[in-house]
């Protein structure tokens, strides 16, 4: 018992020794790191070099691998058939209006209507949207999602501007002078003759007592393509509804996609 | 200065003789280095352009600029990749996705560190923490407070990094999201002013942290022609002890950093390469201990 107690201490002894040792070389090498360590660094040179991405630099294929199946589902899902164009649209088949820009004027009107009026229980007069907005055709055939991305492939919006008469005015002067056919929805009649011109929205004459709500995208309102009426507006609703997304919508909708030139826009000569 | 330094290696040897054994060499004569490899305003842009691209036909793609980053890791280990914001929009893989796989290679590229861009808030800042977990990296951001969103907690004002014994705080800042994104897509976000932040910001790593390197992760933009509008340039002439601040969201492509004198007069850098991953940036930092040095002589090879 004794001996073992004995040794016990001993031990102790010779651990708290070696303990007390390793403590001496831990405090020596703490010292050593940090008089290395602590001392602080300061930037002698600096060099820059920027590489270009170019395509002579191979590829590291386990990315691509990483990506392919990504890549192939969404191949799959943008050439998804949502709906069949019985005849080619396009953005030039008519005289200030086409084909294609008042099937994308109406389905802008209908979807920020329904927006607008489920946030503030009001209606949305007409909508107008660009001629350069439209960068591509439907043509004849299956409709898929990758034709909503080929005609509006800007993440634009739809929102809806409060214009007085005046605004409104300026809307159909400039859409005379740029001589373009900037889309407008079935709700506006605008007549066109000789230079002159009589506007009906929604069957009523311009009215100087009102305002009017209409539906554009956030570029239009922005000033893009120098609409500067949508500006200012009297007050402004932002859906932040992505017009792509409401031609996808309005495309799987419809079975057919149907759209003619009407009397929205008339021209006498 | 050579003879300086051979005093000092002689003190060293007669320490070392009282003790014996140990050798100072790695602690004295080594020369640190770090590498800073930097993107900004990737924009989705995961595959190489199309051949038909009418700029940048076959250029870029996430799968080079992984062997590139290879290569210069393997060349110094002591090395961090960052990014500046705006890694989302651009291409359909976002449409589609959200961000997921951008995140996702980023993680396999070994990103160290990235601020946000306008463009990272696209799908609302839930979009973007919907994402996070895709992200085997940080985000910081110390102009926005993120406290009232989702996003607190997540996005710290700074990250400090040590690599072969040096300290390196790398901080983010982001540009004034109102009148660029929607507020219904940030939210409760509250931009700070950039300048004040970045004078406390770098105070702190300088004075209290012990920093030997500092990084600002910006996407305030290069230059702007308004005179009142906050961007790298100004920053950098606003602001002392930044070494670099690594730019974004004017995609400016600076063949070279430019060199900008700080408040203290002491030349600073800001680069800025381009978008869509058409390029890797480098600037790459050797370092050596203060005490023998004077002032703060360094030469800058652009």
């Amino acid at each position: 018992m004794i001996q073992k107690n004995y040794l016990v201490i001993t031990n102790v002894i010779k651990t708290k020794c070696v303990l007390m040792k390793k403590i001496w070389i831990l405090f020596f090498l703490t010292f050593l790191f940090i008089s290395c360590e602590n001392s602080s660094q300061q930037v002698i040179k600096i060099t820059a070099k920027t590489t270009a991405i170019n395509p002579e630099i191979q590829q590291d294929s386990t990315y691509i691998k990483k990506f392919l199946p990504y890549k192939n589902k969404m191949i799959e899902e943008i050439s998804t058939i949502l709906s069949y164009a019985p005849k080619n649209l396009e953005r030039n088949d008519g005289k200030l209006q086409s084909t294609l820009g008042n099937l994308i004027a109406d389905l802008s009107y209908e979807k920020a209507n329904e927006l607008f009026q489920k946030e503030t229980g009001k209606t949305v007069d007409f909508s107008m949207s660009n001629y350069g907005g439209i960068r591509s055709g439907i043509y004849k055939g299956n409709v898929t999602v990758s034709n909503a991305f080929e005609l509006m492939p800007f993440d634009n919006t739809l929102v809806v501007v409060e214009l007085t008469s005046e605004k409104v005015e300026e809307l159909f002067e400039y859409f005379v002078a740029e001589n373009k056919a900037n889309p407008l929805s079935k709700h506006v009649q605008f007549i066109i003759d000789d230079g002159n011109y009589t506007i009906k929205i929604n069957g009523k004459p311009l009215n100087n007592n009102r305002t009017y709500f209409v539906a554009t995208s956030n570029y239009l309102q922005k000033g893009g393509d120098e609409m500067n009426f949508f500006v200012n507006p009297e007050s402004l609703y932002e859906s932040n509804f992505l017009i792509r997304n409401a031609i996808e919508e309005y495309f799987k909708n419809k079975d057919t996609l149907v759209a003619s030139l009407d009397q929205r826009v008339i021209i006498k000569d | 200065m050579k003879r300086r330094k051979f005093i000092k290696q002689t003190a060293a040897g007669v320490a070392l003789a009282s003790f014996g054994g140990f050798t100072f060499q790695s602690c004295e004569t080594k020369q640190k280095h770090i590498t800073i490899l930097h993107t900004n305003d990737t924009h989705s842009q995961i595959e190489p352009f199309d051949e038909s691209h009418h700029r940048y036909a076959n250029k870029g793609g996430v799968a080079r600029r992984a062997v590139l980053v290879e290569q210069v890791r393997k060349e110094n280990p002591n090395t961090l990749l960052l990014d500046a914001g705006d890694i989302f929009q651009g291409t359909p893989y976002f449409n589609y996705f959200g961000g997921e796989i951008e995140f996702k290679l980023m993680s396999m590229l070994k990103y160290d560190l990235a601020t946000l861009g306008n463009h990272d808030f696209d799908n609302s800042i839930d979009g973007f923490y919907k994402q996070l977990p895709n992200a085997n990296f940080d985000f910081v951001s110390a102009n926005y407070d993120f406290k009232n969103t989702v996003l607190d907690t997540h996005v710290k004002p700074y990250k400090i990094f040590y690599k072969d014994g040096i300290k390196i705080g790398v901080f983010g800042l982001g540009i004034e999201l109102d009148g660029l994104v929607n507020k219904r897509m940030y939210k409760e976000t509250k931009y700070l002013n950039p300048v004040e932040i970045a004078q406390d910001i770098t105070k702190e790593l300088k004075n209290q942290e012990n920093c030997d390197l500092i990084i600002c992760l910006s996407h305030l933009g290069y230059n702007y022609k308004d005179p009142d509008k906050i961007s790298d340039l100004k920053l950098a002439a606003a602001t002392k002890d930044i070494d670099l601040i690594i730019g974004g969201h004017t995609h400016t492509f600076l063949p070279k950093p430019t060199l900008v004198k700080n408040l203290n007069d002491e030349n600073m850098l800001v680069n800025q390469v381009g978008a869509y991953g058409l390029n890797l940036g480098r600037v790459d930092f050797y370092f050596d201990e203060n005490n023998n040095k004077t002032t703060s002589e360094k030469t800058i090879i652009l």
